[in-house]
This record gives C-alpha cells, sequence and structure tokens, in this order.
C-alpha cells in the first residue's frame, strides 16, 4: 500500500506545474486515496502501475489534478463575510452608483459560495443588478454547481432551513436551486495561474480557501491578478486562514464588525 | 396487484443504497468506503434479526433491515463508540438496529410523493409474515465484510 | 448553557448529546415531546430543543407547537433533527415555530454549522 517514492514525485509534480497546489512529502496517503478510484477504473493493479502509465498518456492528467483538489465547502461558510457583504459593501457599492454589481467567485468548488452570493442578493437587495461569475480548476465541481442539485448532506452543512424552502425544491434525493437563483451565476472553467475571467473588473471577488494551498510565490501572483481584475473601490474576500499580510502589502485589510474584506490602497480614496 | 407509479423509482438498488452509504459514512464509519453492494450470491445469516418501519400511506409500505445478531452488535457498538469486545444489551441492540431502519426508512419515504406517515421500528427474531406483500426491492449491502438485507416491500 | 436532546433513541441521544457537550452545552435528555415538556417545565434555563420528530406519546411536531404556546419559552430555539425529509414537512415544521432543520444522516459539523448560525456558539472560522 505504500506508493512508491517516484510515483509521488512525479504526481506532486504535475499538480504544482497545473493548479500551484502544494503537496509535501507526508501527503502520500491522501495521492494513494485520491487516485486510487481513477487507478481502478482504468483497470490499473495499483497507483504505482497507474502513475507509470500516466507518465506516456497525457490525456488522464487532468483527472489526477482534478482529483487532488480539495473541495470542501459549505452554504454561507464562516458567515461574517456574508455579513459583511449585506451590512456594509453592497450599501457602498449602491451608493457609488455602480449597476450592475459584478461579482467573482474564484476557486467556487461546488457552488454553495456563488449561490450563497446569490441568496444574500435576492432576500436584501432584490431589485440591484449583479452579475455573479463563479470559476474553479475542476470540471467536475463546475458540473455540480452548474446542475443546481445538493444532496441532503450538502443541504446539512449551513443552509439556514428558511432559506431552504424559500429557494430550493426537493427533486427525488436532491434538492435543486430556484432557477431564477441558478441562472443568476454564470459558471466558467479557470485557473487561477492563468489571466482573470472575463466579464470584470469586479467589484467584490470572492477567493476564499484556495491560496492556503499554494506557496507564497503564488499566493502574490494570484493577488495580483485579482488586484488588475478588480475594478477601483473593489473589495475582496479571503478565507479565515488566510491574509494579504506579509504576502502583498498592496491590500489593506478593514475589519467589519466580526468579520474583514480587503481593498486595494488606492482603491480605498476613491 | 399493481405498485403505484410513486414507488416505482425505488425498486433500483441505486437510490436505497446511496441512503444507506451517507448513513454508515456519516454517522458509522465515519468515512465513506465501507458499505458496498453484497459481491456474489445471497448470504444466509446467522442468527438473523428483522428491523423495519412501515410507512402508512396510500400503499403501506415496509423498509426492512435484517442482519444477524453479530452484525447488529457491531453496528450498535460503532454508533455508540464503545469497545469492540464491550457487551451489547438487548435494548441497546434494538434501538440502534431500529434508528438505522428509521433513518434508511424516512428517507427511503422521502424520495416517494405523498408517501403516508412513518412508524416506530420493529425489532424482531421471526421474519414477519409478508405473504401477501408484493417484494419492491430485496439485495445485500457488504459492511466490512458482513452482510446486511435491505427490502422494501408493498404490504397493501 | 443547557440544551435538551429529544429523541426516542438512546443512541440518537448520546451522539446528539456529546456534539452539544463538546461545544460546551449542559445537555439533558428526553425520549418523548411529552417527557421533553414535562422537563423544560422543571428547568428554567434551557436554550436549545434539539428535536426528532418520530417518537411515541407525542411527536416531536405536536412538542413544538406545544413550546410555541407558552410565553415563557418563546427564546428557547427550537432545531429539528428528525429522518422526515420531505419538504413539505421541513415546511410544517417552521411554521409551528421550529427555527432550524436538520435531516438524518448528518455529520457533527452540520450541527455546529447551525449553532453558530443561530448565535448559540461563537463562529469558529474553517480553514
Ligand atoms: C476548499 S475549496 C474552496 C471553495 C469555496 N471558495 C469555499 O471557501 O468554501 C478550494 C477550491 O479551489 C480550487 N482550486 C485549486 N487550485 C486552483 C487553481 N489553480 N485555480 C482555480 N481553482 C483552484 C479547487 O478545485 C477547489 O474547488
Ligand atoms: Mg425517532
Amino acid at each position: 500500500m505504500t506508493l512508491a517514492a517516484d510515483t509521488f514525485d512525479f504526481v506532486a509534480t504535475l499538480v504544482r506545474d497545473r493548479s500551484a497546489i502544494q503537496l509535501d512529502r507526508g501527503k502520500e496517503y491522501l495521492v494513494e486515496s485520491r487516485l486510487a478510484p481513477l487507478a481502478r477504473s482504468a483497470g490499473a493493479t495499483d497507483v504505482d502501475a497507474f502513475v507509470r502509465a500516466l507518465r506516456a498518456d497525457i490525456s488522464q492528467h487532468e483527472s489526477v489534478v482534478e482529483a487532488l483538489t480539495t473541495n470542501e465547502t459549505s452554504w454561507f461558510r464562516d458567515l461574517h463575510p456574508y455579513t459583511v457583504l449585506r451590512s456594509t459593501v453592497i450599501p457602498a457599492l449602491a451608493t457609488a452608483g455602480r449597476s450592475p454589481v459584478r461579482i467573482w467567485s474564484a476557486a467556487c468548488s461546488t457552488g454553495q459560495e456563488p449561490y450563497s452570493i446569490a441568496m444574500t442578493l435576492a432576500d436584501n437587495f432584490p431589485s440591484l443588478k449583479a452579475h455573479i461569475v463563479a470559476t474553479d480548476i475542476a470540471d467536475n465541481v463546475l458540473a455540480k454547481g452548474r446542475s443546481g442539485r445538493f444532496t441532503q448532506l450538502e443541504i446539512n452543512r449551513g443552509l439556514p432551513a428558511p432559506m431552504l424552502v424559500k429557494h430550493f425544491e426537493r427533486q427525488g434525493p436532491c434538492f435543486e436551486i430556484a432557477p431564477h437563483l441558478r441562472n443568476r451565476v454564470m459558471f466558467r472553467k479557470h485557473n487561477l495561474l492563468e489571466q482573470p475571467p472575463g466579464g470584470g473588473p469586479y467589484d467584490i471577488v470572492f477567493l476564499r480557501n484556495v491560496l492556503i494551498y499554494f506557496d507564497v510565490v503564488t499566493k502574490r501572483s494570484v493577488l495580483a491578478r485579482v488586484r488588475a481584475a478588480l475594478a477601483p473601490g473593489g473589495y475582496l474576500f479571503l478565507g479565515a486562514a488566510e491574509t494579504t499580510i506579509g504576502v502583498d502589502d498592496t491590500w489593506e485589510r478593514i475589519q467589519v464588525e466580526r468579520g474583514c474584506v480587503y481593498r486595494t490602497r488606492e482603491g480605498k480614496r476613491i | 396487484m399493481t405498485i403505484p407509479a410513486t414507488w416505482e423509482p425505488l425498486s433500483a438498488v441505486d437510490p436505497v443504497l446511496t441512503i444507506a452509504q451517507d448513513l454508515f459514512t456519516t454517522m458509522i464509519d465515519g468515512e465513506p468506503g465501507h458499505l458496498n453492494p453484497w459481491a456474489g450470491a445471497d448470504p444466509d445469516l446467522e442468527d438473523p434479526r428483522y428491523t423495519w418501519v412501515d410507512v402508512n400511506g396510500p400503499v403501506v409500505t415496509r423498509v426492512m433491515l435484517t442482519a444477524s445478531r453479530v452484525t447488529g452488535e457491531r453496528l450498535t457498538r460503532a454508533l455508540l463508540g464503545m469497545d469492540t469486545v464491550e457487551y451489547v444489551c438487548d435494548a441497546d441492540f434494538a434501538d440502534a438496529v431500529g434508528e438505522i431502519a428509521n433513518v434508511v426508512g424516512g428517507n427511503v419515504k422521502s424520495l416517494v410523493t405523498n408517501p403516508g406517515a412513518l412508524t416506530l421500528p420493529v425489532v424482531t427474531h421471526e421474519r414477519p409474515d409478508m405473504d401477501t406483500a408484493t417484494c419492491l426491492l430485496e439485495t445485500y449491502f457488504g459492511w466490512r465484510g458482513a452482510p446486511l438485507g435491505v427490502g422494501l416491500w408493498a404490504l397493501t | 448553557m443547557k440544551a435538551l436532546v429529544i429523541d426516542d433513541s438512546r443512541v440518537m441521544r448520546k451522539i446528539v448529546g456529546s456534539i452539544l457537550s463538546g461545544v460546551g452545552f449542559e445537555t439533558l435528555e428526553a425520549e418523548n415531546g411529552q417527557v421533553a415538556l414535562d422537563t423544560m417545565a422543571a428547568h428554567h434555563d434551557i436554550v436549545l430543543c434539539c428535536i426528532d420528530w418520530n417518537m411515541p406519546v407525542m411527536t416531536g411536531f405536536e412538542f413544538v407547537v406545544q413550546v410555541r404556546k407558552r410565553a415563557q419559552w418563546r427564546d428557547v430555539t427550537l432545531m429539528m433533527v428528525t429522518t422526515e425529509g420531505e419538504q413539505d414537512q421541513i415546511v410544517r415544521a417552521l411554521a409551528a415555530g421550529a427555527h432550524e432543520y436538520i435531516i438524518k444522516p448528518f455529520t457533527p459539523e452540520a450541527i455546529l454549522d447551525k449553532l453558530q448560525f443561530l448565535g448559540l456558539v461563537e463562529v469558529q472560522e474553517t480553514v
């Protein structure tokens, strides 16, 4: 069951090159368990054999990268970003006359994040015009997000029951989000190592729980691209364990009640 | 006897397997992968126990789990976080397997339109008399090497 | 803070109870809605009830209806934790006065998410 060292190195290099996700030594179990299903369906005897075959066959490389992304997410994750969005950010953008408000949910995983944004807008600013672009590197999570269908276990993770009954409808084993919300979110494939997706400049960027997988050089370059895609005076939300401090000091961290949001230093003056 | 169209999707294994896998992953094993379709011939269950809930709707439908006493004890220990050697009394046994049937039954019920109300779980040594019932689904899952029978019957 | 876990299954009471005590609740248990009402009457400092639906003697739904009739229990948070997953049932429970709804099976995180959003425990930011 132990993975050969060169298997691990090959996979770690492939995943780092394609996605910047760092797989340090000691993550052998992760590679083994995430690739075992792929190896099985490819008919390989074990993960080592599967990876040996990969060296000659690039057609499977993308699914390997996909298998090594961590897609853990939940509705209204950490709550505070959504409170800040409602209490401060949207009102400020509305006062500044931004219409439509352009929002980018980067590394959106299966869509709970952009749909939580969409519900926040629908419930609190029903007449606000907004475009939400949701991107991720992995096709499987994008397909799930686009479908707007979530299992009971996924619904249980943080979706307030009043919102469940208001915005979802049961379809067999799943709950499906209302079409007007699903249509509000545009899912697109995008790698954070590349130029930001079209549709900007963005007034709000959610870039949550993804920088943690990158090394500091990558964090800096991703933040620089996000800065370039941000409209003057725009807002950036990071994950709870993430910060620009010590990484890219062109950003300023602003505490709002219990949450925080980042703005570029020149942006703030506008 | 004809079975109402609404119960028909449940004569396939997939939805029931998914329900059971979700339950085992979250509350019994703490990780996926330990509950799978049973491979091979239908197993013989040693010292079996029958646990069921009924859904009392326009059609009375029974969701029944069958497991050997030993497997039921292992499930009870897993749910209660007990040591692998700890003694499982009858009350805990019935409570644990009954709750498993309740969760499976409730989730199965949610897949049906206008299903009716769920009864409280019953656990017996004898297979209940279902001679006049129509079997919608009868299958086995394997949990850590042990077989678990799952079946759905229309009683009326 | 005191929480009351109401379920006819002892296994389920234990599972829910240990999640709650893990975040600092003192937990009490009741095996049906009637026992739960009696327990509520005897303990005036219960802030949260986790409520199964299907139980003998008095269902969780009936319990919610009864609790909502008494002004002194206005501030108690009521969270259904049940295998009943039809949309109609969820709507009914909320209309009767439940605040939250978790469908069995669930993970501990699902309960903790809800408690945080209900303001009953500090928001633990996730990594
Ligand atoms: C833990 S999820 C975060 C989801 C959501 N933002 C949240 O906070 O709940 C991380 C996501 O980042 C995506 N990801 C990883 N590397 C990426 C890259 N280089 N470009 C775009 N997305 C990436 C993964 O596919 C995964 O869905
Ligand atoms: Mg019950």
